[in-house]
């Protein structure tokens, strides 16, 4: 549950104090379900000593704490919320043209293809016109343009989502060859994604191809010049 | 000191004044960059103005917010109605007037290039470019020439 | 091609402050080219860079940034308030700080 909904990121709603008062710690540990563990048996069974005894006895594994709490605490209960997929800007439809704003290729002109079930937006430059392979951004990073690009005839294959862009997990490499210098070449880039990158982008060309200037808008990067006002522009 | 008032009429640079009739071009408010009509001067800090044909309502207008352009509509009455006002409008033919001067052409000029998104004005700059190109080129060659 | 700017320059005045005191938790911004309260609204939110350098290396580079937000316009012309990670030294009042254009909402 957030107590203090930002107004703005890294400001918040309420003052230090009044979440402090709202999280009300002062009124004991609250404590959240822990994941269940792989069940022991409640009791083992021991030989006992003494013949009056009945030679075995259950005994619990784990002894009952003499302490218990004498006022209840109480517990939060557990959230059933998951969270939803992320709302895509009304200014950003398949096809428009981006400018990034951060990262390695700020400034760039990009095309925007979907939106991958992380929320967060596949483009691509195309790789051939201004250098901008295939990529995920968040849209928190992206100027919508009013300008689309034509992408009916673009189909993204099922094999370009979230993991297509997941790092491959490197071997690990022993501490010695590393200071040695061994196993450091450079990996080839992975033919499969060239081959990906290479699909989307033809059918992407074709249809750039048919605006004027559009190529050349989009290997063109964007930045403020001197008496560019950022609020009075219109993309 | 000037000898007699009735040259020095003539003789004054200004040519637009805050007259019953003048059109002006209102710069504040929700009608800004419309045209209008002082119908009545109030006193000489505002005046009423009205605008039937640009739909700006008839209404008591600061001068410090109003324009004055060079176009007037003579022997408008004090105080006249909107009605007739917007027949001596139509008649005098103020508003096709002033579509066609440069003034208003650099206002629209400027309005469009505000919102021109970042595409056209990627276009802009190529235009451009290509003209100072040709200019260039132009220029060389009759330098060339005249040596 | 020359590096392309990605953010508005703007120029730090001050922290917030009453007649005799000063609250350095925020600090004010003019930034460039905003003379209106609804200009400055467009800002609000986007993060601001102060980029500094210092003598000593961290990380291999001597250059350091403070990173705050626009919070809130302050006055009638233009003027933003700003909120740093860490407050803003004085010796900072008069340089100019980067309004970056993140994040969107265009």
């Amino acid at each position: 549950m957030a107590r203090s909904q930002p107004i703005a990121p890294n400001v918040g709603r309420l003052s230090r104090s009044q979440v402090s008062a709202k999280r009300g710690l002062f009124k004991g540990k609250k404590t959240s379900a822990a994941p269940a563990k792989p069940e022991t048996p409640a009791h083992t069974e021991k030989t006992v000593g003494g013949k009056a005894n009945g030679e075995k006895r259950l005994v619990p594994t784990n002894k009952a704490s003499k302490y218990y709490p004498a006022e209840d605490v109480r517990k939060p209960r557990v959230s059933r919320k998951t969270p939803g997929k992320t709302a895509l800007r009304s200014s950003i439809t398949p096809g428009t043209v981006l400018i990034l704003l951060a990262g390695r290729f700020s400034g760039k002109r990009v095309v925007f293809l979907k939106q991958l079930d992380s929320g967060l937006l596949l483009v691509s430059g195309p790789f051939k016109i201004n250098g901008v392979p295939l990529r995920r951004v968040s849209q928190a990073y992206v100027i919508a343009t009013s300008t689309k690009v034509d992408i009916s005839n673009v189909t993204v294959p099922e094999t370009v989502n979230d993991s297509f862009f997941a790092k491959a997990k490197a071997a690990k490499s022993t501490k010695e060859g590393e200071f040695f210098g061994e196993g450091k070449e450079k990996k080839a880039f992975p033919e499969e994604k060239k081959s990906e990158q290479k699909a989307v982008d033809a059918a992407l060309l074709a249809s750039i191809k048919k605006v004027d200037n559009l190529a050349k808008y989009l290997k063109a990067s964007w930045g403020l010049s001197k008496s560019d006002r950022f609020h009075e522009l219109k993309f | 000191m000037h000898p007699g008032t009735g040259r020095l009429k003539r003789q004054s640079t200004f040519k637009r004044f805050v007259e019953v009739g003048r059109v002006v071009l209102v710069n504040d408010g929700p009608s800004a960059g419309k045209l209008a009509v002082i119908v009545e001067i109030i006193d000489h800090n505002r005046a009423l103005i009205d605008g039937p044909t640009t739909s700006v309502p008839r209404q008591a207008f600061p001068y410090r917010n109003l324009i004055l352009t060079p176009y007037t509509l003579a022997n408008l009455p004090r105080a006249a109605g909107s009605g007739p006002l917007k027949k001596a409008l139509e008649k005098a033919g103020v508003l096709e007037k002033w579509e066609q001067s440069g003034w208003a052409k650099k206002l629209a000029a400027r309005q469009t290039r505000k919102n021109s998104s970042d595409f056209d004005r990627f276009q802009v700059q190529l235009a451009k470019k290509s003209r100072r190109d040709l200019v260039r080129k132009a220029y060389v060659k009759e330098k060339k020439a005249s040596a | 091609m020359a590096a392309t700017r990605l953010y508005t320059k703007g120029r730090i005045l001050g922290h917030k402050r009453g007649k005799r005191n000063s609250r350095p938790n925020q600090s004010l911004v003019q930034i460039e080219g905003v003379d209106s309260k609804e200009a400055a609204r467009h800002y609000l939110g986007k993060r601001v860079a102060y980029v500094y350098k210092a003598k000593r290396e961290i990380n291999g580079s001597k250059v350091r940034v403070i990173w705050g937000r626009i919070s809130r316009p302050h006055g009638n012309s233009g003027a933003a308030k700003a909120k740093f990670r860490t407050n803003l030294p004085a010796k900072v009042f008069g340089a100019s700080v980067r309004i970056m254009l993140f994040p969107s909402t265009i």
